[in-house]
């Protein structure tokens, strides 16, 4: 299929497409910001719920060795205790709160110099610790400038010391110290030295690897200053810090990480696991420490899920949108591809070719209506053209000759202006189909004298239009100057000889009558000769003797003929088309029955003669239709009105 | 209309039979305009014309006018009926009518 990019129909599916690409990609991204909320709603919720216990259960154990180390410190100020009562009384708390609290492992109570149990100078440190099944007390020293002792004595108050594996107990542990005050002997508050609580985190360790997550997800501690110091790879404990766990472990990563974990103390946090892949990470802030659970899911797991919703959101529309285009484009190409034939047909209809096949399309759309439309078109057109080409030249010539035969010739004396009281004249004329040649006319040369004529132009159409048009004129020229027909017809016919290549000859009777008298003198080139009612009833046909029709024969001579009209009498003046007239019987209605018609006129007037003569006509004929035109002339003689 | 057309030398005849009118007078102008090269003596055989109008005397005045030029024309067998008309018009006069 050839696409034509300017087309109706590529345009129509480019638009469609644009619209549909804008809906499905909104769709998808908002889908995909949905599911991406949904999911993380569904970590942070998850992370919470694996985390909350075990947060519990570490909250528990550092309040208590807090608490407890508080205690013991508050105790060793005010009780003035021996060396032994000390040593004695740390073996014995040691005992006891390991009844509870079996992660606390060891105490030490170290003092600053002169603060130490009566009879000891310098420093002194005991250590309780718990070993195999038993407690023991041994010595230390050189805890001045130990940081733990150090950061007691200047803050003045408990702090838990960053973890770390013990020199005695080689496990993970993590301290809390806190400071002992003694009064003086002033009942002054001073610094008497630092009480540690060594608590081992070697529970994490059993705690995390236990911990139930899904999707592969794990559990992570982080120290205060975010030191891994529980882990599933036992490995990276104590020696990786957060920075591992974080995308190019940079620190503007992890300032933000720092900043989440103090402002939203628990959330979900996006950065990678120690082994640099792309994790999501739950964490809480503990309370009773300043330590951080983290739930780390790896991003492939948790990501798989949401990927997988994505990816089948992503082929449904993809789908949809390649169903979609295929749709529109079929449709619009189906809609299309008719319109394309109705224009290749509408062009060559256009050239002529009716023989142009037009796609037949049966549906009830649009298209289908415009190729009903379009066959119709071209039947009428065709029909049309075809009905244009019969009538041609024959049937618009013929209408051109008619308008002419019926426009031209005055149609009554008022027209003509030659009206008086000496006569009475009316003419007829009924061009037929196919014929066109005939014609009357009267005129007056002067007061006195009144011309009447009727001729037959053979032939038809515009030829014979244009020769009776010219021999019309030429005889009225003549007539000015002659007041003799049979000069007027020789000098017609010398005339229109000269000019006359198609042989269209002129049958013409011309007369010329005396309104003084009645006397009239006329001439025949080839006509039939008129007949005359008179006042009393009698017809009879005027003996008039044919000369050579006009435009047959050079130099003829025409022969002056004359008859005499009483007043009251009628000549009747006709040509071919009447007494030619047939019947279904092939008869013609011939001279008889003319005669016979004139002579039942009575005493009509010249118009009603002409008419009854018609009647008479079309009641011979029926329906018979008539090849040659009919031309009538009635002129009655009124006399010369007596002269007062 | 029909028209039989024999020739014999320079001698051709044509035996019209049926009407000889405004319609079928063409169909005889073509026979004749252009096709009487070497025709001496043309006959008009109309023992069977069964009508004749104007345009059918034209189409015989058209003839007449080529063949006053090369030879002669003649008219046989006219029916007694279209006589008159031949003498009215004054075509007697003008066509050899035998």
């Amino acid at each position: 299929m050839k696409i034509n990019v300017h087309g109706l129909a590529f345009k129509q599916s480019m638009a469609v497409f644009a619209g549909i690409s804008i809906v499905f990609a909104a769709l998808f991204l908002f889908s995909n910001s949905q599911i991406q909320g949904k999911l993380s709603q569904m970590l942070l919720q998850k992370g919470e719920e694996v985390s909350r216990a075990n947060v519990a259960l570490i909250n528990k154990l550092f309040s208590s060795g807090r608490t407890f180390g508080e205690d013991v410190a508050y105790n060793i100020g005010n009780k003035k205790m021996s060396a032994a009562e000390l040593d004695d009384y740390l073996l014995r708390t040691l005992s006891g709160v390991r009844a509870t609290v079996p992660q606390v492992v060891a105490m030490v109570a170290a003092f600053e110099p002169g603060m130490a149990p009566k009879g000891i100078d310098g420093e002194y440190m005991r250590l309780a610790y718990f070993s195999g099944d038993s407690t023991t007390v041994i010595n230390g020293g050189n805890y001045h400038e130990k940081i733990w002792y150090k950061s007691t004595k200047d803050s003045l108050k408990g702090i838990w010391q960053e973890p770390f594996i013990g020199d005695f107990i080689k496990e993970p542990i993590v301290i809390f110290t806190t400071p002992i005050f003694r009064e003086d002997y002033n009942g002054e508050k001073k610094f008497a030295g630092v009480l540690c609580v060594d608590i081992s985190i070697a529970f994490l360790k059993d705690m995390i690897a236990n911990m139930p997550v899904s999707n592969d997800g794990y559990a992570v501690v982080l120290s205060a200053s975010n030191m891994i110091i529980a882990h599933p790879k036992n490995e990276l404990t104590f020696k990786a810090n957060f920075a591992s766990l974080s995308r190019n472990a940079s620190h503007k990563r992890l300032v933000e990480f720092e900043n989440a974990v103090h402002s939203m103390k628990n959330g979900l946090f996006l950065g990678s696991s120690v082994d640099g892949e792309d994790a999501a990470i739950y964490f809480t802030a503990m309370e009773s420490i300043d330590w951080t659970f983290l739930i780390v899911w790896p991003a492939h797991k948790f990501m798989e899920e949401q990927r997988s919703v994505s990816h089948m959101y992503a082929w449904i529309t993809f789908g949809g949108y390649a169903i979609v285009f295929v749709l529109i484009l079929v449709i619009t190409f189906r809609a299309s591809r008719p319109l394309k034939s109705l224009a290749v047909a509408a062009d060559k209809l256009g050239e002529g070719d009716f023989s142009v096949t037009i796609p037949d399309l049966t549906g009830r759309d649009e298209v289908s209506q415009l190729a009903g439309a379009f066959k119709k078109m071209r039947t009428s057109l065709q029909t049309f053209i075809e009905t244009q080409k019969d009538m041609d030249r024959s049937k618009r010539d013929l209408e051109f000759s008619r308008g002419i035969q019926l426009g031209i010739l005055s149609k009554n004396e008022m027209e003509e202006g030659c009206g008086d009281n000496r006569h009475a004249l009316a003419p007829f004329l009924l061009p037929a189909q196919n014929a066109g040649g005939d014609y009357y006319d009267f005129f007056k040369l002067d007061d006195d004298h009144l011309a009447v004529l009727v001729a037959d132009v053979a032939g038809k159409g515009i030829p014979a239009t244009l020769v009776m048009l010219v021999s019309r004129v030429v005889i009225r020229t003549l007539a000015l100057h002659h007041t003799s027909v049979a000069e007027i017809f020789n000098e017609t016919n010398d005339g229109l000889m000269s000019h006359n290549r198609d042989q269209l000859f002129v049958t013409a009777w011309m007369g010329i009558l005396d309104l003084r008298n009645g006397h009239m003198e006329f001439a025949s080139a080839g006509h039939k000769a008129p007949a005359i009612l008179r006042k009393d009833g009698s017809v009879s046909f005027v003996n008039s003797v044919p000369d050579i029709a006009l435009v047959v024969k050079e130099d003829c001579t025409y022969n002056a003929q004359t008859l005499d009209l009483n007043p009251g009498d009628t000549l009747f003046m006709y040509t071919d088309g009447v007494t030619g007239a047939r019947n279904a019987d092939g008869e013609t209605f011939g001279k008889d029955n003319l005669l016979r018609a004139l002579a039942d006129c009575g005493d009509r007037a010249p118009a009603e003669i002409n008419s009854f003569v018609k009647e008479r006509l079309d009641h011979f004929t029926g329906d018979v239709r008539q090849l040659d035109d009919m031309a009538m002339l009635s002129v009655r003689y009124d006399g010369a009105p007596e002269k007062a | 209309m029909e028209i039989v057309k024999t020739r014999k030398d320079v001698t051709m005849t044509l035996a019209i039979e049926g009407r000889l009118d405004s319609l079928t007078s063409p169909q005889l102008e073509a026979e004749i305009v252009g096709k009487l090269d070497g025709v001496a003596h043309l006959i008009f055989d109309l023992s069977k014309l069964e009508f004749i109008s104007s345009s059918g005397l034209r189409a015989l005045l058209l003839t007449q006018k080529i063949m006053d030029k090369q030879g002669s024309m003649t008219i046989r067998n006219l029916p007694q009926e279209f006589r008159e008309y031949f003498d009215e018009v004054g075509f007697s006069r003008v066509m050899r009518i035998e």
